[in-house]
């Protein structure tokens, strides 16, 4: 345990160190203004002797407007290529954790980093540029139900200015990548639940991001289905991007042996690789 | 950049078919508030048109003793037509005034009196056309200086300071009225947006969350509203060059020989306002929903 912690402490230092200014930081957006690539994740990606950072947050504090205390001096550092799980009761401050991250809402104290961007001080023009550095997943799946499969994930190319020729080559490539290539022309609604999730990341997947951060995603579907969509994750893990989960599949996380953070009133509980997952 | 014009383009007709009863209130209104801006731009050129037609018909008669001394006369008349004030003096003899007097009667169809009196009634008289009404008082002043020339000399400045007054007074009112109806449409618009950003809520959360920058977010709408504007100005101006020979028409019977309708310029003039009043209602309006949608 104490190794642990002094090995957070470490890569917490790393990630001051490493996370680059959005003002200084050119490779994110020269990445974005690349060609997509799915199958090829950029080969610097994970060094083998120190790995770059993907996610790390320093005495975090989060307090709402109405005065609660959400999130207290939380300290996580997430290597990049790395799969993590976050747990926890439900108001454990899970869903405040993610929405600092995609700087939803701003940390009350601290610093957060999240693929080369310092999201504590980074403006409000220059959210868009994060955003498309994560790929967010829902329980919900947030599908607009009058889009076709095909046009739910060309929306979000659509909408961040992608020239219209290299949209429909990367669309098919998130598809084939989540096996929708089938289902392209239907509606959220012809759809199982697995096939609306899978929609979903292949959304979260065009913008080709550094970080796939999912809240629940199996929240809504049966054990064999929500398998599946752990299955893919682990691919797009396997690819180098980094993966942070939020769950209360008590059964995935057990049977995974990953990264396991326990969160609890706010409070980072537990930080281990392995097995055991309290019954939340 | 023409992707991005091309997709809110899109996205605006998209948002008004789909919303389309509020779309077309706000339309129907738009266009109601632009006919009373067009009537009234319409109805005020028409009076200034009066004012400035009376105005340039205005001139003193000053009405001079009967065998006043013709050089002193002369003097005076150079005198007059010194001042700054002046455009122009002209002496008439009393039988010209008298020569002038039965023509105007005989035009309005009037019988000529004259020949009743037996002798000559009128006075010499100096015409003198200013280049300002206002300026009346100071050459008023200046003619009657010399004593025995100016005999007495009529008032006539009445009739345009009632011109003016009612013009002013229309104008207030009318700008009134349109700035009240004006309010009420932008408040229509700004509804009609409101609906339309809350009918896509759910694609404004998912555009916002993949990285969508704010102007993708902003202008389709910031269009839609824009688009509410054209079409509420096209209508109106159909509408009006529909009822433009009627209008006239009126306007013609109402102001006999004074020039009013619609010339080039008064209908080049009417297409700025409405097609200005229109897109900027619109525009703005739409601009105000989606700030304040944008900032919670």
């Amino acid at each position: 345990m104490t190794g642990r912690l002094a090995a957070v402490t470490g890569r917490l230092a790393a990630a001051t160190a490493l996370a680059p200014r959005p003002g200084l930081d050119s490779s994110a957006a020269e990445w974005h203004d690349a060609e997509p690539d799915l199958t090829n994740p950029p080969s610097d990606a994970a060094p083998a002797s120190s790995p770059r950072i993907s996610i790390a947050l320093h005495d975090v504090t989060k307090v709402y407007p109405n005065g609660r205390n959400a999130l207290s001096d939380v300290d996580l550092t997430v290597p990049e290529g790395d799969f993590v799980f976050l747990v926890g009761p439900s108001g454990a401050g899970k869903s405040t954790l993610i929405k600092l991250l995609v700087r939803d809402e701003l940390a009350t104290h601290g610093e957060v980093y999240i693929a080369g961007f310092e999201v504590t001080s980074l403006r409000g023009r220059d959210i868009p540029r994060l955003r498309r550095q994560i790929g967010i997943v829902f329980q919900d799946f947030k599908l607009l139900p009058r889009k076709t499969v095909r046009e739910n994930v060309a929306f979000a190319l659509e909408v961040t200015g992608t020239p219209r020729k290299r949209i429909a080559a990367t669309v098919e490539r998130a598809l084939a990548l989540v096996g929708l290539t089938e289902q392209a022309a239907q509606r959220p609604s012809q759809l199982s639940g697995g096939e609306k999730q899978r929609t979903a990341i292949a959304r979260a997947m065009v913008h080709d991001p550094r970080v796939i951060i999912a809240d629940e995603p199996t929240g809504n579907l049966d054990p064999l289905i929500s398998w599946e969509i752990i299955q893919l994750l682990l691919r797009i893990n396997d690819m180098g991007t980094t993966v942070l989960m939020a769950t209360h599949n008590a059964e995935v996380v057990t049977a995974l042996r990953k990264r396991v953070v326990a969160l609890e009133d706010g409070h980072v509980v537990r930080d281990e690789v392995g097995g055991y997952h309290r019954d939340y | 950049m023409i992707g991005f014009l091309a997709f809110s383009i899109r996205r605006a007709f998209q948002g008004l078919w789909r919303n389309r009863v509020m779309s077309l209130a706000a339309m129907v209104t738009m266009v109601l508030m632009l006919l009373m801006l067009a009537g009234l731009v319409i109805v005020l050129s028409g009076m200034e048109a009066g004012l400035s037609y009376v105005e340039s018909k205005v001139e003193i008669r000053a009405e001079l003793y009967d065998g006043a001394d013709p050089s002193r006369v002369a003097t005076l008349e150079a005198q007059v037509a010194a001042l700054p004030e002046v455009a122009s003096v002209t002496f008439i003899s009393k039988d010209q005034a008298l020569a002038d007097l039965r023509a105007q009667e005989a035009a309005a169809g009037q019988p000529d009196l004259s020949t009743v009196v037996g002798s000559n009634p009128l006075p010499d008289q100096l015409a003198i056309k200013l280049k300002d009404p206002k300026d009346f008082g100071s050459v008023k002043a200046t003619l009657l200086a010399p004593d025995g020339v100016v005999a007495r000399i009529p008032d006539q400045a009445t009739n345009v300071d009632q011109l003016i007054s009612i013009t002013a007074l229309l104008r207030t009112v009318g700008l009134i009225i349109v700035v009240l109806v004006g309010m009420t449409v932008l408040l229509i618009v700004v509804n009609t947006i409101r609906m339309a950003l809350m009918s896509r809520a759910d694609e404004i959360e998912i555009m916002r969350l993949v990285g969508a920058s704010d102007s993708f977010v902003r202008w389709p709408f910031i269009f839609e509203g824009l688009l509410v504007g054209l079409f509420g100005a096209l209508l109106t101006l159909g509408l009006l060059s529909l009822a433009s020979g009627p209008i006239s028409q009126l306007a013609n019977a109402i102001a006999g020989q004074v020039p009013v309708g619609f010339g080039q310029q008064l209908t080049s003039e009417i297409a700025a306002v409405v097609f200005g009043a229109g897109l900027g209602l619109g525009g703005i309006g739409a601009w105000i929903s989606v700030r304040a949608y944008l900032r919670n």
